[in-house]
C-alpha cells in the first residue's frame, strides 16, 4: 500500500523534468495533520493535510471534486496523477509544460491571479493535462487549452481557460513546438 | 431563462457592474460589447464545452498502460531523464 506523505509535494512537478533547476517552496507543514482517503488507483492514501490542493472552482464536467493531489508516476516519468480525494476513480494525468513545449508560457489574466490569491511573492505553477487514448496511448495528447494553475503558496487551483486561437486543447505531443 | 428584446445600441446591465451592449446585428450575427470587471471571467461557450469534453476524455477511469505511455513519450521528445530537456521553466521564476 502506498502513502503519499514523503513525495507528493508540488517539487513532485520537478522530478526529472528541466525545470529542475526551480526549487519550489515548500509549504511549511503546520503540524502533523493527515487523512485518509481511499483512491480506486492508490488504495489507501494517507494524506499530509498540507499537501492537498484546493481548486478554487471545479475542473469542468467534475463538479464534486474539490481537493486533490499530486503523486508522481515515477522516477523515470515526468507526468503525475492528479488524484481527486472527492472521487475515488477520477484522477487525470497531468504533466509539465515546459518537458514536452518549450515555448509554451501563457499569459495569466488578472483574474486568475486574483482568484488564486496571488501576489508578487507567490509561485504560480502551470500543468497541463494529458489525454491518453486508452487503445492507443502513442497518440497521446496535451490540452495547451485549458492548463491547470496552482498557486503553490497557498494551495489552491484553478483550470484557466485561454485562448482558443492561440492554443489547442487536444494538441498533439509530438507536434514541433515551433 | 429571462428574455429581453433588445435593439442595436441597446444594453442590459447584470448585477450593477456589468454592461452587455448590442453593437450590431447583421446577416444572423449579433455583435456583443461586454464590459465586466477584470475579475470577472468571459468566454464563449463552446470554449467551456470543449474543455469540458477535454476533461471527461482526460479523466482515467481505470488503469493504463505506463509503459506505452513513457514509450510513447519518450518516442517524441527524447529520453525522459534528468536533465535530458533543455526547455525553460515553465513557471514564471520568482525570488524570494
Amino acid at each position: 500500500m502506498e502513502t503519499a506523505n514523503q513525495d507528493s509535494s508540488l517539487s513532485a512537478c520537478h522530478t526529472g523534468t528541466s525545470a529542475r533547476q526551480q526549487v519550489p517552496q515548500t509549504v511549511t507543514s503546520k503540524g502533523n495533520n493527515t487523512m485518509k482517503v481511499q483512491t480506486s488507483r492508490f488504495g489507501v492514501l494517507e494524506i499530509d493535510d498540507a499537501k492537498i490542493i484546493t481548486m478554487t472552482q471545479p475542473f469542468l464536467g467534475f463538479p464534486d471534486s474539490n481537493r486533490f493531489i499530486l503523486q508522481p508516476h515515477g522516477p523515470e516519468s515526468p507526468c503525475m496523477w492528479m488524484q481527486s480525494l472527492d472521487e475515488p476513480g477520477l484522477a487525470f494525468v497531468v504533466i509539465p509544460p515546459a518537458t514536452i513545449h518549450y515555448q509554451y508560457r501563457p499569459e495569466l489574466p488578472k483574474y486568475v491571479k486574483d482568484e488564486l490569491q496571488a501576489d508578487e511573492s507567490s509561485t504560480l505553477d502551470t500543468l497541463v493535462i494529458l489525454t491518453i487514448p486508452r487503445d492507443d496511448p502513442s497518440a497521446v495528447t496535451a490540452n495547451l487549452l485549458g492548463p491547470v494553475v496552482i498557486n503553490v503558496n497557498k494551495r489552491l487551483a484553478k483550470q484557466v481557460l485561454l485562448d482558443p486561437l492561440k492554443y489547442d486543447c487536444c494538441w498533439p505531443i509530438g507536434s514541433k513546438a515551433a | 431563462m429571462l428574455i429581453l428584446a433588445r435593439k442595436t445600441g441597446e444594453a442590459i446591465t447584470i448585477a450593477n457592474n456589468i454592461t452587455i451592449k448590442v453593437l450590431d446585428i447583421k446577416g444572423g450575427m449579433v455583435k456583443l460589447g461586454i464590459e465586466a470587471p477584470t475579475d470577472v471571467s468571459v468566454h464563449r461557450e463552446e470554449i467551456y464545452q470543449r474543455i469540458l469534453e477535454q476533461n471527461r476524455l482526460a479523466a482515467m477511469g481505470g488503469p493504463i498502460d505506463m509503459t506505452a505511455l513513457t514509450s510513447a513519450l519518450q518516442s517524441t521528445m527524447g529520453p525522459l531523464g534528468p536533465g535530458s530537456n533543455s526547455g525553460q521553466p515553465e513557471t514564471e521564476p520568482k525570488k524570494e
